[in-house]
């Protein structure tokens, strides 16, 4: 169900990719269709590496652009996070991020191709957009004309990149790993956008709504959403994916996520003794709303969004959190049990030299992997130019051992899969030990999220 | 009826919130007349001081103490040195002086304590959460409410029953001629922010366990506080309670019983204010202000 | 010549400089840095709407940036659902500013004072909650992302106004011209008949009734035209910054911003809120990039300066520490350095500015 329009313009500044269409078209007598419809049911076209159609097309990007951001032996890319304001704990992904990029290029950098022998430094400039999407817009532009980067790597926001989104493909400027669960990077207009290892909130849904089906078909769910895209795209997916099923929904809640005060909502949600509690919250809101639960006597089945797996977070709902479910991409750096694995020893050693931060953080895990799936997607190009790049994120090859990636986890993209975080563990916390617990076999929904998401956040 | 009652003691619970720091903006408006932009972020820094000394193992009650008699200096402090030099200025110019102060604040506690979340931030008190045929009663609210009672019953003693009291009405009503009659009226000034201080200071340390503590948790707090104290009459401690509590109550029935505004809650508190200060343009308990031609 | 007559050439004289130079900014500047100068214009609009309400009428409000993001809102859904151009939305945006406003105005007759304050402070805090619920367009959020083709300046434009791939130009002109509008018409409105009502009732309402003046229909026209020019900086403001969105945090610093830029400026000045924009967007750009780049590495300052969370400190620190230098704002603080200079030329003593009462 992933559709892809064709655009094709006249002369363009990839020769290549006008060649390969000419063949194509000799070929099928189906390359060409109408501008832009993204509704078209286009060919899904076959990416072998042989070199058939890229996925990314570049016809219409500004000429001489491709090399931007390297100069000499340097590649510099460009962040934009909130450093002040509400949302500052996040800025404990950059203190992940900057610490593998300090370990890389101590080590003497990246190697692009692999196997070429040429490194590069990475220089990272970050900006401070205080969440506002209006300031991320100005810094990505800046970014963009003023420093100059070669690419965009995890940018924090959904509504931050989508005010940037179609700068970004005007310009060609790859937009990577974008630090945000949503389901519009599946949007086919749009491919210089690539969604990081985060678990795409669709996919939390499924596996919640899978678990209840499998224990507690009839169960009855309460919703408790942040007033925001990201509240509301697990209260969407949640409506449309128990339809067809015994699953219903008795109540949704929203709350303020610029005051995290859920008490009354969740009063109101537990009496309705509702056998499960869908927990679609961040930061404080999540160990706040898992107290007022335990107060009210509530004990549903719960799930929690992989955003607040934090130590800090789950440690401050104590017994209340015991149970829940969520998930996660990543190697749990607070579990004692994973201490002796080489990438935890070797993460918890490279942040310990390079930041302040506490490594233990799923935060900072997160920073740190993103950084060295930013450096493995660099390896994997042919060639160092952004459209190279942008095409082998959206052809992605896992080769396992990514920063704190699950063993076993497979992170890739093609032309029908634009997602990369689909494979991820369902965990579970337990509160007497003080950190989750594996449940179950890794998930595997590789390819599956466009299909599970509301069509009118993907197609937004 | 439990559900009912449950979410009355929530919004009583909440409103003790709103109520604490809007008792310290009355008494801040009742000393130098303005709306103190920045009540929320001194309490916001005081329970950050909390944080820092509990999490350095200081027992709880020792770091509150510590903590409000510290806040008590620091507002006193601030009126010297900050508000002082502008008192004579128009009320905007005090306004701003005050918006510059919210704007420092928020940001040297990030700076000085880091901007990552702080949880875990220790009670004076056991916590409790008793549920008699379904009401939650938790411990929480009641020593709130319970402080909130105590911090009424003080101001009131001590402004009617007092020299100082007395000394501090007469200078807030008219500066001049108190300072005429011998009452040093810079003192009392100074008094008066050192006491809305220590009464944010106190308020931040038992709100903020219950919350969490990250440098935004004050600022949605303020906001209703500013809702109460103008629900209630700007120079009426009683007024601030009871806004206070109305401006909670009003919040958590709205969640419970009108669904359909679940994420424009904020519309009812502020529909309220509206409403009552047409009626009653100088809030419920506030006194009106008799202008000469 | 009277110093009074030398101060106004004075006046003139700085104003045509500072138009000429404007007028050239975009030629001078990178796309990024003239996007901060229409910034600065924009929000110097909104500011001497608010001026209007605030300086000359004494209505204090904490809320216009509602009225800013109402503004932009209308510009960005006509613009990027109906494929409007950018003038045209003024049409709708003005007018339905002014009525809101004026709508607001009602009932803020009863209501003075601190109170008034905040219930405007209530309705910056609840318009994005209601953008929220009534908006899902980008993305299906409540942001409204223009594109490039939307943005692009209309086909009568000369092409020295609007360079390929800058339309960041056309923007800034736009918003200029816009400016100047509203400076003129500002200008021409304190002086008239309305201007001194609007003092009048600001400074003794029962005496003004007694001559003549309805204060309950001056104080609501004040809103409405104060809810206008807001209004209108949010319209430019989707071309400056390519976007309408609202958040609670945005939207009450907005309405924070142009307090500043009144006082800062000048309040009941004509071009002092202007002026008080500029130094607001300049010294916030100051602090969040210069500083940080040329003194943020220094050991002892890194900690300080070179922290993104530290830029609030400081500005809030330069702020109060400006208002006590210069209580009336830039404006008055000029006049009054002139007219000490002028007295002491001539010995006699310096006129008191007229005290600002609120």
């Amino acid at each position: 169900m992933n559709h892809r329009g064709r655009d094709r313009r006249g002369a363009s500044n990839s020769l290549r990719a006008l060649a390969l269409c000419t063949v194509l078209a000799l070929a099928f007598a189906a390359c060409g269709s109408s501008r832009r419809s993204g509704n078209t049911t286009g060919n899904t076209g076959a990416s072998t590496p042989g070199g058939t159609t890229p996925i990314v097309d570049t016809s219409n990007c500004p000429a001489g652009q491709d090399s931007v951001g390297v100069s000499g032996n340097t590649i510099t890319l460009g962040t934009s996070l909130p450093e002040s304001g509400l949302y500052a704990p996040f800025t404990a992904i950059l203190k992940g991020e900057r610490s593998y990029f300090n370990y890389l290029n101590a080590q003497g950098g990246v190697e692009v191709p692999k196997g070429s022998g040429k490194k590069y430094q990475i220089k990272l400039v970050d900006k401070d957009d205080a969440y506002d999407a209006a300031r991320t817009v100005t810094n990505v532009n800046s970014l963009i004309n003023d420093t100059k980067v070669f690419s965009l790597f995890n940018v924090v926001g959904t509504k931050n990149n989508l005010g940037a989104r179609d700068t970004v493909n005007s310009d060609c400027v790859p937009d990577l790993l974008i630090a945000s669960g949503a389901v519009q990077w599946g949007n086919t207009k749009f491919p210089w956008m690539l969604g990081s290892e985060l678990v795409p909130y669709p996919l939390e849904v499924r596996v919640f709504v899978d678990y209840l089906k499998k224990n507690k078909p009839n169960a009855k769910i309460a919703v408790l959403k942040a007033n925001d895209d990201f509240g509301q795209s697990y209260a969407e997916t949640l409506t449309e994916l128990i339809k067809g099923t015994n699953l219903t929904v008795v109540q949704t809640q929203g709350y303020d996520p610029e005051s995290s005060d859920v008490k009354s909502a969740v009063t109101s949600l537990a009496a309705t003794k509702a056998d499960a509690f869908l927990l679609g919250a961040t930061l404080l809101a999540c160990p706040n709303a898992l107290t007022a639960m335990g107060d009210a006597g509530w004990k549903p089945i719960v799930y929690m969004s992989g955003t607040c797996v934090s130590k800090l977070l789950l440690g401050a709902a104590g017994k209340n959190a015991d149970g829940l479910l969520t998930v996660t991409p990543l190697v749990d750096p607070a579990d004692p049990g994973n201490a002796s694995l080489p990438a935890m020893q070797l993460y918890m050693q490279q942040v310990k030299k390079y930041s302040d931060a506490d490594a233990t953080d799923g935060i900072v895990a997160y920073g740190w992997t993103t950084a060295a799936l930013m450096a493995r997607i660099l390896e994997n190009s042919p060639k160092l130019t952004r459209s190279s790049v942008m095409e082998t994120a959206r052809n992605f090859k896992d080769g396992k051992g990514i920063g704190l990636e699950l063993p076993g986890a497979t992170w890739d993209t093609s032309a029908t899969d634009w997602f990369l975080g689909e494979t991820f563990q369902l965990i579970t916390y337990d509160a007497t030990a003080g950190h989750t617990k594996p449940l179950g076999p890794l998930v595997n929904l590789d390819g599956k999220t466009a299909e599970l998401s509301p069509q009118s956040l993907l197609h937004s | 009826m439990s559900l009912f009652l449950t979410q009355l003691m929530n919004g009583i619970g909440n409103g003790a919130i709103y109520a604490s720091l809007a008792l310290a903006l009355v008494l801040i408006y009742r000393t130098t007349g303005i709306l103190n932009f920045a009540q929320g972020e001194m309490a916001l820094y005081s329970t950050y001081l909390f944080w820092y000394f509990t999490d350095r193992g200081l027992p709880v009650i020792v770091a509150i103490l510590l903590t409000v008699v510290l806040s008590f200096i620091g507002g006193a402090v601030i009126e010297r040195v900050v508000i002082r030099p502008v008192e004579k200025s128009s009320p905007l110019v005090l306004v701003i002086v005050t918006i510059g102060m919210f704007l420092a604040l928020n940001s040297i506690v990030q700076v000085q304590f880091g901007s990552d979340i702080k949880t875990n931030l220790p009670r004076a008190y056991p916590r409790h959460v008793w549920r008699p045929g379904d009401v939650q009663i938790s411990t929480d609210t009641l020593v709130l409410v319970g402080v909130l009672i105590l911090e009424c019953l003080v101001l009131y003693l001590l402004f009617q029953h007092t020299k100082l009291g007395l000394a501090f009405r007469a200078v807030s009503s008219n500066p001049e001629s108190s300072r005429l009659a011998g009452v040093p009226a810079g003192r009392m000034l100074m008094l008066g922010w050192a006491l809305a201080a220590a009464l944010g200071a106190l308020a931040g340390c038992l709100i903020i366990p219950t919350l969490g503590l990250q440098a935004s948790s004050m600022q949605s707090i303020l906001v209703f506080s500013f809702a109460a104290a103008a629900l209630g009459g700007f120079d009426s401690p009683v007024g601030a309670v009871v806004g206070g509590l109305i401006v909670g109550v009003a919040q958590s029935l709205t969640t419970q019983y009108i669904k359909s505004l679940s994420d424009i809650v904020l519309v009812v508190p502020f529909a309220l204010i509206l409403i009552v200060l047409m009626v009653r343009p100088q809030g419920l308990f506030g006194s009106r202000r008799v202008e000469r031609v | 010549m009277t110093s009074r007559r030398q101060l106004q050439m004075i006046g003139l004289a700085a104003s045509i400089v500072a138009l000429v130079v404007l007028s050239v900014i975009p030629h001078l500047t990178s796309a990024t840095d003239t996007q901060r100068w229409a910034q600065a214009l924009y929000i110097g609009m909104a500011a001497m709407g608010l001026n209007i309400l605030t300086g000359y009428n004494g209505q204090v409000s904490i809320g216009h940036g509602a009225f800013f993001g109402l503004g932009a809102y209308t510009t960005a859904l006509l613009m990027h659902q109906h494929g409007w151009q950018f003038l045209p939305t003024l049409l709708v945006s003005a007018p339905l500013c002014f009525v809101v406003g004026v709508l607001i105005g009602f009932p803020a007759l009863r209501v003075k004072g601190l109170y008034l304050a905040l219930v405007t402070l209530g309705l910056a805090v609840l318009f994005p909650d209601l953008t929220k619920h009534y908006v899902h367009v980008t993305g299906g959020t409540n942001l409204v992302a223009l594109n490039r083709t939307e943005l692009e300046p209309p086909q009568w434009v000369p092409t020295w106004l609007s360079a390929i791939g800058r339309d960041d130009q056309w923007a800034y002109y736009v918003t200029f011209a816009l400016t100047v509008v509203l400076v003129i018409a500002t200008y021409l409105m304190v002086r008239s008949r309305f201007g001194r009502a609007l003092i009048a009732v600001r400074d003794h309402e029962a005496a003004a009734e007694t001559v003549g003046i309805n204060a309950a229909r001056i104080k609501v026209l004040a809103f409405g035209l104060s809810a206008l020019y807001a209004g209108l900086a949010g319209s430019c403001s989707v071309l400056v910054d390519h976007l309408a969105n609202a958040d609670k945090v945005q939207t009450f610093q907005l309405s924070i911003k142009f307090l500043v830029a009144v006082v800062i400026g000048g309040a009941a000045t004509v071009i002092g809120p202007l002026i008080g924009a500029g130094i607001v967007v300049g010294l916030q750009w100051f602090i969040s990039e210069v500083l940080p780049r040329h003194l943020g590495s220094i050991g002892i300052l890194k900690r300080t300066l070179g922290n993104p969370a530290a830029s609030p400190a400081i500005f809030g620190i330069l702020l109060i520490l400006f208002v006590f230098v210069m209580p009336d704002g830039i404006v008055g603080g000029l006049r009054r350095f002139w007219a000490r200079l002028m007295s002491g030329r001539s010995g006699a003593p310096p006129p008191t500015p007229a005290p600002l009462t609120t």
